[in-house]
């Protein structure tokens, strides 16, 4: 495209690219500058310590004095090192961007942005060192002062600039690169790190013990969290026992046996079912489901010989199958539609009543659909949180239908505030073990989804 | 007038009646079953409406939206504000990654492999239950970012959280526009991103739109991610910016709160004031991404 362009033109696209060129390498200097400025600032029982990147690189550590105590606050080697990287990157970028290596010189410079957020991670690092001292927290203040912003969005701005000097349409290509690259990293770093922060505690506790212990007991450290994941799973099934004939039979009226106009009218029901947050449907079962469990079954104890309070595994079964029903009613009604209509012509040809025509051609034909659907419900059903910690009761018994039960997702919510410990390795424990059950449903999922796939594509 | 042989779905409906004179006691139950089980989703879907509403339509009034809670009633216009804080902020971030990320993962990269395993990877994420999300932003964000339980930790989980589901959709949209109006753009001269942002993002905008509407109604209704990461606060933001570094419960976790909570008076009342409008939001929300996918068909 250059090749069209008059003396003039030219002319001012050599400035163009000088003002990008020397303004990155000023930006860029700066950076490097801002080293030796103040960097962050702790505030502990009223006394101010200043630190700039130089002092946190080259002091052994900052005398701090506690109530009783003083002692010297150490950094990290990683502390250490993005700092100093923050100090070396910009200078690689502007090497770089002398000797004309613009894409090196704009990732130096995007990794020199990088750097306070890396030394953001360490700050729990050092509030713990300081809280040994016997400060407590709320006399405690750890924050970065300007030059930490302006080493990000000085970064972020060389950084974009020295791509630049590649040309608009390699820019782009880079930010949308980068995006993408945040969004895929995300997802590996979260699946990565619920795998990995979930091994400590069940190494430590034994797989076997933890995973089939019938005692949940954390403040006699006793793991054993089989009473959880029975429940899960007698929970989700219960609801799916209870779901699916009706969410089924729901679809095949919408698809097959109501008029056109019924089915737009009862379709956006459906859909506005799905969209009420989980909340609204655990507020509904405490006030009316649960006191109506109470009511029906008052004159009965559970097998401990307490009362039924009503907060029991039967609502969690009735909150969590109103749940899944819009899921499942909408894939089924979804793969209903898409069986041909030829297929029923056929079956009413041979002298098959409509009804046997739903149940023995259409729902047969639109199997892997529905069983999909049913998987997805599944899916939702183990992993519903709010609404089942407002009826389940929150007792880790060994699940019963009109005793309170704990599930794997309300173990977390409930205890992870105020754990520590082995007792908060525990609950990471649990998720892994909640993380491997939905893994095992997702996949399910996409297995029969394709083979549907498979299947029409055959037809 | 129609045409006597165009395929119509109301064709069936004739065909149907062709058997009117056959009964069958089976088939009669299976009806039965069929509207029985439809008249339950539907009774369900009226009794949980009715209930909340006719309960909390009394207690909602302009008082209850544009005061802070005080001695007199109990406002929830911080709990308001923390809510469109968290809204804003989550999709602030999330949808020009997700978007960006989406347009590199179908125009530029090759289609291979590759890309199947990154779809297979935020797939399988998109399914993963909040509370595991929530999990992650604690220990990740709250801890060892040094965040605390504060708005700005909720809204980096949250943006974890709805970032799959906005890749996927819009990866979607973009696969469909037809390759033809891309291949006319760049043998007229465009450059690549010149198409990109003049055809295709154009072409896909409602369905983007409707992802990004869907997105909006997954983070008011979301609680289980913001009950370990975003605190408990109720107070009104004294600073437009400082305030994300407070913590501010949602709506959703207001409800929940208040209705463990029989200590304040009325709290009940606040629940169901609350619930209401959560449901009117989820109304509002599903007529418009009706609208965007009605745009989308055109």
């Amino acid at each position: 495209m250059n090749m069209c362009l008059t003396e003039k033109e030219k002319k001012t696209e050599h400035i163009k690219t000088n003002i990008k060129f020397f303004s990155a390498v000023g930006v860029g200097a700066l950076i490097v500058l801002f080293f030796i400025f103040p960097y962050m600032q702790i505030i502990a029982n009223t006394k101010n310590y200043i630190l700039s990147g130089f002092d946190i690189l080259t002091l052994p550590g900052v005398e701090i004095a506690g109530l009783d105590k003083t002692a010297i606050i150490k950094f990290s080697t990683y502390m250490k090192a993005s700092v100093l990287l923050g100090a070396i990157s910009p200078i690689c970028g502007i090497l770089f961007l002398i000797f004309k290596k613009f894409r090196f010189a704009g990732i130096s410079f995007a990794i020199c942005a990088l750097t306070p957020l890396m030394s953001l991670i360490n700050i729990a690092n050092i509030k713990n060192q300081i809280i040994d001292l016997n400060i407590s927290s709320n006399r405690l203040y750890i924050g970065f002062l300007w030059p930490f912003f302006l080493i990000l969005i000085g970064g972020l701005i060389c950084s974009v600039l020295s791509l630049w000097l590649r040309g608009g349409e390699k820019l782009a290509e880079s930010v949308f690169f980068c995006f993408a690259c945040v969004s895929v990293g995300s997802v590996l770093f979260v699946t990565l790190y619920m795998a990995l922060s979930g091994i400590p505690a069940i190494s430590e506790i034994g797989l076997f013990k933890f995973l089939f212990g019938t005692k949940w007991n954390p403040s006699k450290q006793v793991y054993g969290i089989l009473p959880l994941i029975l429940s899960s799973i007698f929970g989700a099934a219960g609801a799916i026992i209870v779901g699916v004939p009706i969410g089924i039979l729901a679809a095949v009226f919408l698809s097959e046996v109501s008029s056109k106009k019924i089915a737009s009218l009862i379709r956006p029901v459906v859909e506005l079912l799905a969209g009420i947050p989980s909340v609204i449907y655990g507020f509904f079962g405490m006030l009316v489901i649960v006191p109506l469990i109470r009511n029906l079954f008052f004159d009965l104890t559970t097998l401990d010989g307490k009362p039924i309070i009503g907060d029991s595994l039967l609502a969690v079964i009735i909150v969590l199958a109103i749940m899944v029903l819009p899921t499942i009613i909408s894939t089924a009604e979804t793969s209903l539609r898409a069986v041909p209509i030829s297929y029923r012509e056929a079956s009413l040809g041979l002298g098959a009543t409509p009804t046997q025509t739903i149940f023995k051609v259409t729902v047969p034909a639109a199997k892997s659909g529905i069983l999909s659907g049913v998987v997805l419900g599944v899916g939702r059903a183990i992993g519903e949180t709010m609404a089942v910690i407002m009826v389940a009761g929150n007792i880790a018994n060994m699940p019963e239908l009109l005793g309170s039960v704990r599930l794997l997702t309300t173990g977390i919510a409930i205890d992870m505030a105020y754990s520590s410990g082995l007792f908060r390795q525990a609950l990471f424990g649990i998720g892994l073990v909640l993380f491997v059950f939905i893994m095992i449903v997702n996949i399910s999922f996409m297995l029969i989804s394709k083979r549907g796939v498979q299947i029409d594509a055959n037809s | 007038m129609q045409t006597v042989n165009s395929p119509k779905p109301s064709e069936d409906v004739n065909l149907l009646s062709l058997h009117k004179k056959r009964i069958k006691v089976s088939d009669i139950i299976w009806r039965i079953l069929i509207y029985i089980s439809i008249i339950i989703t539907v009774g369900i879907f009226a009794i949980i409406i009715l209930y909340i509403i006719i309960n909390g339509i009394n207690y909602i009034s302009l008082d209850f939206f544009t005061k802070a809670p005080n001695d007199s009633l109990e406002g929830i216009l911080p709990i308001i504000i923390n809510t469109l804080y968290v809204e804003v902020v989550t999709l602030l971030i999330a949808v020009p990654i997700g978007i960006g990320s989406a347009i590199y993962l179908t125009q530029y990269v090759k289609q291979g492999k590759f890309v199947k395993i990154i779809r297979f990877c935020t797939e399988t994420l998109a399914g993963i239950p909040s509370i595991l999300f929530g999990l992650f932003g604690y220990t990740v964000f709250c801890i060892m970012f040094g965040l605390g339980s504060s708005i700005i930790a909720g809204c980096l989980t949250m943006v974890i959280c709805v970032l799959p589901n906005i890749v996927r959709t819009t990866e979607e949209t973009l696969l469909t526009v037809p390759k033809s109006y891309k291949d006319g753009a760049l043998a007229l001269g465009a450059g690549k991103f010149r198409v990109i942002m003049g055809i295709v993002l154009p072409c896909a905008m409602p369905g983007i739109l409707t992802s990004i509407i869907l997105a909006v109604g997954r983070i008011m209704g979301e609680s289980a991610a913001f009950l370990l990461t975003i605190g408990t606060g109720t107070k009104m933001p004294k600073n437009l910016f400082d305030h994300i570094f407070a913590s501010g419960r949602t709506l959703t976790l207001h409800l929940y709160y208040m209705s463990g909570n029989s200590s304040t008076k009325d709290s009940m009342n606040i629940c169901f004031g609350v619930a209401t409008i959560l449901l009117i939001m989820v109304f509002i929300l599903n007529c418009l991404a009706k609208l965007a996918a009605k745009g989308f068909r055109k």
